[in-house]
């Protein structure tokens, strides 16, 4: 009763109310269709400002002032019904001003995202329709060669490789960060200076017939396919209708030029005879010998005929491998000498949350919270195999956006972690935690399990649970409008 | 749950040490773990005890409302009735709350706590509490007396002459002209029960000498003057345990002679003095862990570490401090601190022992040693009454 009591009073908070609607509108990126599902997934209102604080903004302050005289005026409306009920006898004013008064949480919530929409429909999207369209000219005039990078994972890292590698012997230019897409395309198109001998696109698709458009526009001459994972599975339903829009790049280079990650389980029944595979066996004939790993880097060899090629790099774990062979091979194939390769791996490093490891209270910690597929976790549970420590400790909230999938991808979770025998499991408590408690089960895990209520407390205080000898991996992150 | 009262504060030179100690290194991992419930327990510069959720938050100490909180709030009763509870009015008076401890994790640096005060109040409320217990507080925080049972025992210390306070302050120049008989410049003046290295000097010479004593003598009753080790490594070795012992590694402060391990270097510069560098916070990244040093070195100073801690009669936890002669490979037992400063968790993270593991295993340690002495025979029936 008390919490029930708690929750309805933060609705009427001013202080508290528009700041909390005005952070779900920014942690969905002013998206009002998945603002709104927040908004309606939401059973207490006073947990939903968790990981950070409203970020003020100017697009933030103008829609926080919107939001009180919207709510003023309606208050004044419900008040100025309850007078003429009171004062000029106004039948039903007094039912219709209390309604009036108690519905505002409710009414704003849905109008505040009126000015998002319009601004959307008639400002936003006209420009960038119209940048696209440029761009489209920009990029098909351009004589570089153009590498287009889609994946459901792996693809700003694949795209960052490729950058610091070929950057070594080539003028290189790439879509900045993890900007993938039309829009940010477009910019990047914008920023070109015409001389580049290789312009790097990463392909970022969020539904059916992204990957698809992105190549009619930015004109790829080669391709490069990462990987194949249940993501965003709230618009493309299955993995296979993932995989088709993923695949479309090859279609539009005639299976030409398209270099596919054979390492990806999901991408084997798109996989055409002409495509050329890269794995932790090698890419283009090349042969990956000696493949060593610890919390420094991932060092091996690449040999063909009679030449050697030995790379080290600051890039963690088994599934780098790959990657770097594909990045190394190609560099090759495009005439850079063996010493400027050496340099290029040696100079990649590790994107924020991706891997990076860190030393904490003597203990170390890999920071994988950026991932979020199942390919990741794979990816993170080998490393933790393929590594010594005295005490191994995996923690993760679980994955978002798994969709249908949700309890099949958590399960099989739970069985990866299992086998990499960690000694405590650490859990961010939520609607997939009893799944992956399943799949450790199912997986025989004979270590401990801890759940976390608290997962901030937890992050924060690591220091506090780990010492020297201790490895902890930290896989996936679990935003608020997931919660 | 299990309860456990964490105390803190008090009236010492120490105190504001120990509200670090209590809050950040054992109120923090011990409600980290979700083992145990929590209990604060603040003492006031002038001894007034307080238990309250909010004596956990930092913030009030540094901005200094805690002492609007001790105007507002009443005092912490202490109930001893088959253990120690806790009693506390609320602030009408009208509604009283209690708790049950069954735990004490004394955190008191200095007087009136880790010199064995509090442990005895402790032993007579029957409550398991961590750490050392009175007799072994007690000689560990007068470095006189451990000096001396540690002659007693075969445990080679440095030279040292004793002074009282009255000695240096009626006749200062009769203790000046002992310690030119007995020992040579430069020599260590320091404070015989303080620790945190407060009121500590080193002298050259006579001038040198009269101004330590003076200061030693503002701080205790009681002065150990002490030859300075030549070609020195000073190292320090935090211990746990009741019999059998767990050593953290041998830490070897990153100090010069001239410049050595005082109260500023240890808490407020975070590093070397001087450079403010090494570390981020507080005692962290002033040392070298482990110490470098030959190995058949390193290892007799980690015996003699933990042959002391023995002979004092230490459980629970202590840090054992040795100088080290790398000429003459001696090594002389130099202190022993029942409580180091925030548990030298950085210390122990280094050795893999984290910081909530550490607080668990001291708990345990202590419940360990108060079951064990609830075994032992206090009293037994004599007629000897009834012989009057």
């Amino acid at each position: 009763m008390k919490n029930f009591i708690k929750a309805i009073t933060v609705f009427y908070t001013p202080k508290t109310y528009p700041r909390t609607i005005v952070y779900m509108l920014q942690t969905t990126d002013y998206q009002p269709a998945a603002y709104l599902k927040w908004f309606w997934r939401t059973q207490n209102f006073n947990k939903v400002i968790v990981r950070r604080t409203l970020n003020e903004t100017k697009a933030a302050k103008q829609l926080l002032i919107g939001l009180y005289i919207g709510i003023t005026l309606q208050l004044l409306l419900g008040l100025l019904y309850i007078f003429l009920w009171h004062w000029h006898n106004l039948a039903g004013g007094l039912v219709f001003g209390v309604a009036v008064i108690i519905s505002y949480p409710i009414i704003w919530a849905h109008l505040i995202t009126v000015p998002l929409v319009g601004a959307r429909i008639l400002i936003v999207h006209p420009k960038e329709k119209a940048k696209i369209l440029a761009s489209g000219r920009i990029f098909k005039k351009h004589k570089a060669i153009k590498i287009a990078i889609a994946g459901s994972y792996g693809k700003t890292s694949m795209k960052e490789l490729l950058l610091a590698v070929l950057s070594e012997g080539k003028n290189v230019a790439a879509t900045p960060a993890n900007m993938n897409v039309a829009s940010s395309h477009a910019i990047f198109a914008e920023s070109l200076s015409g001389k580049e001998d290789i312009l790097l696109i990463e392909y970022g698709e969020g539904g059916p017939g992204d990957v698809k458009r992105f190549a009619q526009t930015t004109h790829p001459t080669h391709g490069i396919i990462t990987g194949l994972a249940p993501a965003h599975l709230d618009h493309y339903k299955s993995v296979e209708a993932a995989g088709e829009d993923i695949f479309s790049l090859a279609q539009y280079l005639k299976n030409k030029n398209i270099y596919v990650n054979s390492e990806s389980p999901s991408t084997e029944t798109f996989i055409q005879p002409e495509f050329n595979l890269y794995n932790q066996k090698g890419a283009l004939g090349w042969v990956v010998r000696d493949i060593k790993i610890n919390l420094k880097g991932t060092s091996f060899s690449l040999k063909k005929a009679n030449k050697e090629i030995a790379v080290k790099s600051t890039l963690l774990g088994r599934h780098q491998v790959g990657p770097i062979a594909l990045s190394v091979t190609l560099a090759e194939h495009f005439g850079m000498s063996s010493e400027q390769i050496i340099a290029g791996v040696a100079s990649a490093k590790s994107f924020e949350h991706r891997m990076q490891a860190y030393q904490l209270s003597g203990g170390w910690v890999i920071d994988d919270t950026y991932n979020g597929n199942i390919e990741g976790v794979r990816a993170g549970t080998q490393l933790l195999i393929d590594l010594s420590a005295k005490r191994k400790i995996y923690v993760t909230p679980g994955l978002v956006d798994q969709g249908k999938e949700n309890e099949g991808v958590h399960l099989e979770m739970g069985r990866l972690i299992a086998g990499s025998k960690p000694d405590l499991v650490v859990l961010m408590k939520n609607s997939v935690t009893d799944f992956i408690v399943k799949g450790l089960k199912f997986g025989g895990y004979k270590g401990t399990t801890r759940i976390e209520e608290n997962p901030l407390q937890f992050y924060n205080n690591l220091g506090d649970f780990i010492a020297s000898g201790d490895i902890v991996l930290m896989q996936n992150d679990w935003p608020d409008n997931y919660a | 749950m299990e309860t456990v009262a964490v105390i803190f504060g008090g009236r010492s030179a120490e105190h504001d040490v120990s509200i670090i100690t209590a809050l950040s290194a054992i109120i923090k991992p011990l409600e980290l773990s979700k083992k145990y419930r929590v209990e604060a327990i603040y003492i006031t510069k002038d001894g007034a005890w307080y238990w309250d959720e909010k004596l956990k938050d930092l913030d009030l100490y540094k901005s200094g409302k805690i002492k609007d909180f001790t105007r507002k709030n009443q005092p912490v009763s202490l109930k001893f009735e088959g253990g120690l509870t806790l009693v506390k009015s609320g602030r009408q008076g009208l509604r009283k709350s209690s708790r049950k401890i069954d735990v004490v994790f004394p955190a008191m640096h200095g007087t009136y706590g880790e010199d064995g005060a509090l442990m005895g109040l402790l032993d007579m409320a029957t409550v398991a509490y961590v750490g050392c217990d009175l007799a072994s507080s007690t000689i560990a925080m007068d470095k006189i007396l451990s000096k001396e049972i540690a002659i007693a025992n075969q445990i080679p210390v440095t030279k040292f002459v004793k002074a009282t306070r009255d000695e240096i302050n009626q006749d200062i120049e009769t203790v000046i002209k002992r310690v030119n008989a007995n020992l040579s410049y430069p020599v260590f003046v320091k404070p015989t029960h303080l620790g945190s290295s407060i009121g500590i000097s080193r002298a050259a010479n006579e001038t040198a000498l009269t101004n330590g004593l003076e200061v030693a003598a503002h701080y205790d009753d009681a002065v150990l003057i002490e030859e300075e080790v030549p070609n020195l490594v000073e190292v320090t070795l935090p211990i746990i345990g009741n019999d059998d012992l767990t050593p953290a590694l041998l830490e070897q402060p990153l100090t010069k002679p001239e410049d050595f391990f005082d109260f500023d270097t240890k808490y407020l510069r975070g590093g070397k003095k001087g450079k403010g560098q090494g570390g981020a916070k507080g005692s962290q990244g002033y040392s070298k862990i482990p110490a470098e040093l030959p190995k058949d070195l390193y290892k007799k100073a980690l015996e003699l570490g933990l042959r002391t801690y023995r002979t004092v009669g230490c459980q629970g936890i202590a840090r054992v401090d040795m100088l080290i002669d790398t000429k003459s490979t001696a090594v002389y037992f130099n202190e022993i601190n029942p409580l180091p400063g925030s548990l030298y968790a950085h210390n122990w993270h280094a050795a893999g022992i984290s910081s909530v593991e550490l607080v668990e295993r001291l708990v345990t340690l202590a419940k360990d040693r108060f079951n064990a002495q609830q075994k032992l025979a206090t009293t037994f029936d004599t007629n000897f009454l009834q012989q009057f």
